[in-house]
């Protein structure tokens, strides 16, 4: 199953910047998988932040699986990511 | 804080009635005015007003919502009247996390504030607010991470343009961060307080600039209302509506009373009623507060140290009906601490709820309660002051006093208002015969013809009412003498009725009886006239017959016969 992913950040913003690696990390550790990711700049495109309803940044938006899920912040609770991104033992 | 200088010479008007009089126009243009206050304090209401007077002016604003959706916002502001032509050009951002959002670390306002900026200049706003910021700073977790984005949110703020109204709970700190968010005053450019307290059972609301960066403003603490027009606060020093000066009569709720002030209380003129504890000074007042309401006049009743429903059961039980009047709308009972203020801020109040009721009619009961043991200097003014409030305002006024019972011209604690009240009644206790009844005199009446003479002053479940005295060789007679006195009137006035009746039966029957006597003479006399008559005819036929026998006897005697006699 496609892990779909989408990872709303702000230009150049400290938090935004830790988010994408830490995400970047966890996948790299979680077991490989096809997995799609959008990074939505909504500095850049803040029309598509307000269309999304997302406010507050950084947000990962896990589309799929199902249910989806949301996670405010700059993911440094690794813990909570592999969990929404599918441990390491494949469960999703 | 570099380039505010001449920023902050600039206001926008917030179009809350009151507020930019005190704010020296307005809140600071492309400044953080961040608005502190607990719950239900009218924090959001006080924000989405300005956003409306702005959507009103032709520039939409933003509202960023954090706490409640904005759909409920705008539902719970539907009801004002400005609300329906402005909250469609209010644009609305949903900034919530809701619960269903996890949290994974520490984030940041930036793409927030990007997003608001890019929504700001779609629309060309110039007015936004942040609705709840508390709930989102509260999310940081950290009071350091909290007041870097609160910073980061005031710097953006000056740097767009925006005039910005940030919104947040105050005073109770906030376990998730361990603090609270009063340092989001040291950040602002003006800090508008918000707060209500509910005394004796009367919530009041008050507001306070407690700061303004570089502008003289009033920080007084202001008392305001959330009224069909949304927040008013009461601002002036002087009530500027006016009821014009006539010389109309108002009924003073006692009939008998209205007699004997030529038609009642001159309408904007003040009232004092003196009298000792217990001489029904409120009940009087009440009175007057009862027809006033009953009339459709709006009526404030302001007493001190009694709860309103205490005096809405106190006059039901002489027959004086507030409650209902309360229920419309048409009185309104303001209960102040006697005590617990100074008269300056008990006369602010009073003020303020002039302004916010706008009333025809008040009532102070009493007025002697703004005269505190211990401030000689204030007392008369305070008193003074309210009288003076009302008289520019063309309301009338009815206060009580109290007073001992000596001769009041004697005393002093009347403040010398008794020289300012156009009318000033006194009830006094008088004692005779064993019991103590309230004499009420009407000392004054600036204007009017009015009665010099003492009435007692009844209450009883029918209201209040006057009855005359009685002067007996220099003495007053009231109550169970009073009541004697009527008695022994009455009893006069019967017998006086009764003689008469008797009186005119007699003549009556006297004049039947002449009528008969008459009747009977009458009858008489017809007897006697017919009698005389057979007599009269009896005596002819006696004649006649005797003729014819002298004839026959004649005839008898000699053989001739005279010559026809007959």
């Amino acid at each position: 199953m496609t892990l779909r992913l989408r990872l709303y950040v702000a230009d150049d913003a400290p938090n935004s910047l830790t988010a994408i690696a830490n995400l970047r990390a966890a996948l790299a550790q979680r077991p490989a998988g096809p997995v799609e990711l959008e990074i939505i700049d909504v500095v850049d495109d803040p029309a598509r932040g307000l269309r999304d309803g997302i406010l507050v940044t950084p947000m990962l938006v896990r589309l799929a699986p199902v249910p989806e899920r949301r996670i405010l912040g700059n993911l440094r609770d690794r813990a909570l990511l592999l969990e929404v991104l599918g441990a390491p033992d494949g469960t999703a | 804080m570099v380039g505010m200088v001449g920023r902050e010479t600039l206001r926008s008007a917030t179009g809350i009635p009151g507020f930019d009089e005190i704010a020296d126009g307005g809140l600071p243009t492309g400044g953080v005015t961040v608005v502190l206050g607990g719950a239900g304090t009218g924090k959001t209401t006080f924000g989405m007003q300005i956003l409306s007077h702005s959507a009103l002016e032709g520039t939409p604003g933003i509202l960023v919502a954090f706490e409640e959706s904005g759909e409920r916002i705008l539902a719970n502001v539907a009801g004002f009247a400005w609300a329906k032509a402005a909250l469609g050009k209010v644009v609305v951002l949903d900034a919530q996390l809701s619960h269903a959002i996890e949290h994974g670390g520490e984030f940041d306002l930036m793409g927030l504030l990007a997003m608001v900026g890019a929504t700001a200049a779609k629309h060309g706003a110039r007015c936004i607010v942040f609705d709840g910021l508390d709930v989102l700073l509260g999310y940081l977790g950290d009071a350091v991470v909290v007041r870097r984005e609160a910073f980061r949110l005031r710097d953006w703020v000056h740097a767009s343009g925006l005039t910005a109204i940030v919104t947040a709970k105050a005073g109770a700190p906030d376990p998730r961060i361990g603090a609270d968010y009063d340092f989001l005053q040291f950040l602002a450019d003006c800090v508008v307080t918000l707060h209500h307290r509910v005394i004796q059972g009367t919530a009041l609301r008050f507001l306070r600039i407690a700061k303004y960066r570089g502008a003289p403003h009033s920080s007084n603490e202001l008392p305001f209302a959330i009224t069909p027009m949304g927040i008013e606060v009461a601002a002036n020093t002087t009530i500027d509506l006016t009821y014009p000066t006539s010389n109309a009569r108002v009924g003073t709720g006692i009939d008998r009373l209205d007699s004997m002030l030529s038609g009642g209380y001159y309408q904007g003129s003040s009232v004092l009623i003196t009298g000792a504890p217990g001489t029904a000074k409120t009940s009087i007042a009440a009175a007057f507060a009862e027809a006033a309401a009953g009339r459709g006049e709006r009526t404030l009743y302001v007493s001190f140290d009694e709860a309103p429903d205490q005096i809405v059961r106190n006059v039901a039980s002489i027959g004086i009906q507030l409650a209902p009047h309360v229920a419309s709308g048409m009185l309104s009972l303001v209960s102040l601490r006697g005590h617990a203020e100074s008269p300056e801020a008990q006369v602010a109040r009073i003020r303020a709820h002039l302004q916010l009721l706008r009333p025809r009619n008040l009532v102070i009961d009493p007025l002697s309660a703004l005269s505190q043991p211990g401030d000689e200097a204030n007392r008369e003014s305070a008193a003074r002051q309210v009288l003076d409030l009302a008289k520019t305002a063309g309301i009338t006024i009815v206060n009580t006093s109290l007073v001992g019972n000596a001769l009041p011209l004697a005393e002093h604690t009347l403040l010398n208002v008794s020289t300012i009240a156009d009318t000033w009644m006194h009830v006094s206790y008088v004692s005779h015969g064993g019991e103590r009844n309230r004499a009420l005199t009407i000392f004054k009446a600036r204007g009017t013809g009015h009665s010099n003479q003492v009435r007692e002053l009844v209450l009883s479940d029918r209201g209040v009412t006057l009855a005359d005295v009685y002067v007996v060789e220099g003495e007053v007679l009231m109550g169970t003498l009073r009541w004697e006195k009527e008695n022994e009137a009455r009893r006069t006035r019967i017998a006086h009725h009764n003689g008469a009746v008797l009186r005119e039966q007699r003549a009556e029957l006297a004049l039947a009886q002449t009528r008969a006597q008459q009747d009977t003479l009458s009858r008489a006399q017809a007897i006697q006239e017919a009698e005389l008559a057979q007599l009269r005819a009896d005596a002819t036929i006696e004649v006649d017959r005797r003729a014819v026998e002298a004839d026959e006897l004649l005839l008898r005697r000699r053989a001739d016969l005279p010559d026809a006699v007959e």
